[in-house]
């Protein structure tokens, strides 16, 4: 069975944060909320000059969830492909998640009360695509989905 | 080339139930991105990249995926409205686009016979690919005055690379460039003319080197074999320290100098005055890291430079690209597989010959402002923009009753913001052009609707120099908005130039088109045009300067009374030229470093973008807040001698401690007054636009390095400088 993730070289993002617009016009979280985030580093080195590198954060579809584990309501599951869901339908606002979550990618909307995290676009997977993020909207091709076979590069035959 | 996966067009139109997909070029910027857009019920759902684009390959970035949310934005203005109160009381009257377009050639007119052509100026901000059309109605007008961003953006490029070997000097990603040397320009955020982001990422990770000059550090920067980390305005002393090196070393091409440049020895006797210690004392730069510099960029080919507009915004404008081209020429690395290349277009009219330059009569080419003062960019159809505010202020050297901004917020871009605004509420008559209504719309007497490239026809990339032409197809009507160039055709006719237009304006993209032997509706049919590919065509043909030569020593410079080589000249805001204000306002100011999502003065009012840079931020370095008494996040006073703005402190190691970076174009299209907040954090307030803090032969205001302090904010500036905020 297939496992899905997204791989992300971190190593050659740029910051541009086109992820993020793309994540937000496909899933439409609101103002303010990010499913995934791209934040700055600035690690000194070992010969004592800066570093700066970008890092993604993001739902890391971990394979045994504590969210899930924590989830009060059942509202987060693991499919058998390795993506874990949260149906905001099913949240009942407790943000238990929120602080089981390791990585910090569980983020909460106070207007609607309810957690909100990266699903993957497991409704573009199930048909065929890729998520928003991954789906070669990245200059530095620095995001993947992982565990995907390759779809077909279609032809674009309405033109005007 | 990286593999890399997209989704699959077709399966998108049937899991979205989309009804057709429109392959189109996109200008979230200057343009130049292929892409697919994806419409549903006759409303556009979704943008995406076009996997077969050799620009971007698929790729995008956040502003064209939110090019929907800025079309269909609610407070887009979607007909034409005029002013009914005073100046900036935000009070406006819907009309028709005959209305508007009557009064508006009424007043053309009336002025042209009162006052000249001349006192009609015509205005565009970064060009959105109408400059032609509007260098077109203003040549065929009688009018000199085009008012653009082009005395300090591109502009320099094109005429710095015209008067040296004949045209712009492209990276030719697509041939894999060894060595990259990205000088003031970080591609992968901002908007570079020709290629974008993707293809330099790709170059890098196909094993390209990387030498980065740029005072902030940036992910390029932190990636780069060599980062020089230069005091800001020194450009010029790098880039010729480091052909000093060059020189001394003899790494340069030995062939192209004896074959194919003019001015060699005396080139020779100008950078032997930049020894690498001297440069070092300039710059800032370490001495062996001038000299590693050099070497790698001399020793790797093909090698091209990166360059973009933070170098030309600088006093030192036409030297600093000239020292660059300096840099490509004598390396070996023009016109060659990799390296940079003077590509060309297809067999087209081109942005030349459509803004009908040839057109404008000699006695009123020379009434151009500022054309005898800032020879260089006069001789390029460019003005300096104080020259306009002066003759609207004090009618010298002759008065400017008309200003017509088409997609351009001087109030917020131009140096001097207090001056601009004083300008803009005493010119007699203006209009604007745009998507919404801006702090500088807010001034207008009528405003006009325009629309985004996702409601036009056009014949992408026209004015750009890497050979490739892509149409740009009109997929919806937004309102009764309207394309630039359809809005001038209109126009034309109405101020008796109609002979020089089109009934429609498809005719004028086929007469573009017309040397090609195809029409725009042919055009459509295709994916793509490119010019012909040919190398080092200066073997055969030479260069086309005045000497056939890449001219090291410009005789066009020259004979307009120039230095005809590149010099280093301080900045004249600096702590080195006024140590006297140095005391009072200690830290160098930069100014412009680009945010994913903003186009300059747009996109504020779209969330998407906005939430990206809620607020304004001006980096600081860790030591320099403490000891202001600063801390992350808090809100600022940036003092310069001409004013004060508020911006929020980003505290960052990648800066000097003598150097701050504030954020500029900033207003707040949520505050409803019609101010919108533009004078809160407007770096424009701060910045000197006087002929002395311009380059002499561009015109190109310095707005870049100035000089600064930096405090927390009371809440009595709060009160000043925002109002009371809740």
């Amino acid at each position: 069975m297939t496992r899905y993730d997204l791989g992300i070289d971190e190593d050659l993002c740029w910051g541009c944060k086109t992820c993020e617009v793309a994540c937000k016009t496909e899933n439409g979280a609101p103002y303010g909320i990010k499913l995934i985030a791209v934040g700055e580093e600035r690690p000194a080195l070992p010969d004592g000059s800066l570093s700066f590198v970008f890092r993604l954060s993001r739902c890391r579809h971990c394979e045994v969830p504590d969210c899930m584990e924590a989830c009060n309501f059942d509202a987060i599951e693991q499919r058998r492909d390795g993506i874990v869901v949260l149906d905001q339908a099913v949240c009942g606002g407790c943000e238990a998640c929120v602080t089981a979550c390791l990585y910090r990618a569980i983020t909460f909307d106070r207007a609607e009360r309810v957690a909100m995290k990266c699903n993957l676009c497991h409704h573009r997977i199930d048909q065929g695509l890729l998520p928003a993020c991954a789906d070669n909207v990245c200059q530095a091709h620095c995001i993947r989905l992982v565990g995907a076979a390759a779809s077909p590069e279609g032809e674009i035959h309405d033109r005007v | 080339m990286t593999d890399f996966r997209h989704s699959n067009a077709p399966l998108e139109m049937e899991v979205y139930g989309y009804d057709r997909v429109v392959k189109s070029h996109c200008r979230g910027c200057h343009g130049g991105c292929g892409v697919l857009v994806y419409v549903k019920d006759g409303r556009v759902e979704k943008v995406t990249g076009d996997p077969d684009c050799p620009i971007n390959h698929g790729t995008m970035c956040s502003k064209g995926l939110a090019a929907p949310r800025i079309a269909y934005h609610p407070d887009r203005l979607t007909h034409p409205v005029r002013r009914v109160g005073p100046k900036a009381s935000g009070k406006w009257e819907r009309i028709t686009w005959d209305e508007a377009l009557d009064t508006v050639a009424e007043r053309i007119l009336a002025y042209k016979e009162k006052h000249g052509a001349e006192s009609v100026v015509m205005g565009y901000g970064t060009g959105r690919e109408n400059e032609a059309a509007i260098y077109r109605f203003a040549n065929y007008l009688g009018s000199p005055n085009v008012l653009t961003a082009g005395h300090f953006c591109y502009g320099p490029r094109i005429a710095t690379t015209v008067i040296t070997c004949g045209s712009n000097p492209i990276a030719d990603y697509a041939n894999n460039p060894a060595c990259i040397m990205a000088w003031g320009n970080n591609i992968t955020i901002s908007n570079p003319d020709e290629y974008k982001g993707e293809c330099f990422s790709q170059a890098l990770n196909a094993g390209a080197k990387l030498i980065v000059v740029d005072p902030r550090l940036t992910r390029p920067a932190a990636r780069a074999d060599i980062w020089l980390q230069l005091r800001p305005g020194t450009d010029t002393a790098l880039a010729l320290g480091m052909l000093n090196v060059i020189v001394e070393e003899e790494l340069y091409d030995h062939e192209f100098v004896a074959n194919h440049v003019h001015g060699w020895e005396e080139f020779k006797a100008r950078v032997a005055e930049y020894p690498v210690a001297r440069t070092a004392e300039i710059t800032w730069v370490p001495e062996e890291k001038i000299r590693a510099a050099a070497r790698l960029f001399a020793t790797t080919k093909p090698g091209v430079v990166q360059w973009g507009v933070a170098i030309e915004q600088q006093v030192t404008c036409a030297d600093n690209n000239r020292a660059l081209l300096a840099l490509m020429g004598i390396t070996g690395n023009i016109d060659v597989p990799g390296g940079q290349m003077l590509f060309r277009q297809p067999p087209i009219r081109n942005v030349s010959q459509f803004g009908a330059h040839k057109a404008l009569p000699p006695e009123q080419a020379a009434k151009r402002l500022g054309g005898d003062h800032f020879r260089l960019a006069g001789n390029f159809g460019i003005i300096n923009p104080k020259y306009v505010w002066d003759a609207i202020l004090t009618e010298e050297p002759y008065p400017v009753k008309l200003l017509f901004f088409i997609s351009s917020n001087p109030l917020m871009t131009r140096a001097n913001a207090r001056e601009v605004h004083v300008a803009l509420e005493k010119v007699e008559f203006m209009a604007v052009a745009d998507f919404f209504i801006t702090p500088t719309a807010e001034l207008a007497d009528i405003v006009l609707p325009a629309a985004t490239w996702l409601e036009m026809d056009y014949i992408g990339d026209f004015w750009k120099r890497h050979g490739w032409l892509l149409p740009r197809r009109k997929v919806i009507q937004v309102g009764e908005c309207r394309s630039d160039h359809e809005m001038l055709n209109d126009l034309a006719h109405r101020v008796g130039q109609g002979e020089h237009w089109w009934d429609d304006f498809e005719q004028g993209l086929d007469w573009i088109l017309e040397p090609s032997g195809i029409t725009f509706q042919e055009f459509l049919k295709t994916d793509r045009l490119r010019g012909d590919v040919t190398y080092r065509k200066h073997e055969e043909r030479g260069f086309s300067t005045p000497t056939g030569k890449f001219e090291l020593y410009s005789t066009k410079l020259e004979e307009w009374g120039y230095d005809p080589l590149p010099q280093f000249r301080e900045p004249p805001m600096g702590p080195v030229s006024r140590p006297d204000l140095a005391a009072d306002f200690p830290y160098i100011l930069i100014t412009g470093a680009r945010q994913p999502g903003f186009f300059h003065t747009e996109n504020r009012q779209v969330p998407v973008l906005r939430e990206l840079h809620p607020d304004p931020e001006v980096e600081i370095h860790p030591d320099a807040a403490a000891r202001e008494g600063i801390s992350q996040g808090d809100w600022v006073v940036i003092e310069s001698p001409r004013g004060a703005i508020r911006q929020r402190a980003k505290l960052s190691e990648g800066l000097d401690p003598r150097v701050v970076s504030a954020q500029h174009a900033w207003w707040f299209p949520e505050k409803r007054d019609p101010g919108h907040g533009w004078d809160e954090s407007n770096v424009n307030i701060l910045i000197d636009n006087d002929y002395s803090n311009c380059d002499p032969a561009m015109g190109a205001t310095s707005v870049r390095t100035l000089l600064c302090r930096i405090r927390p904010e009371t809440d009595a500036d709060r009160d000043r400088l925002a109002g009371v905020q809740s």
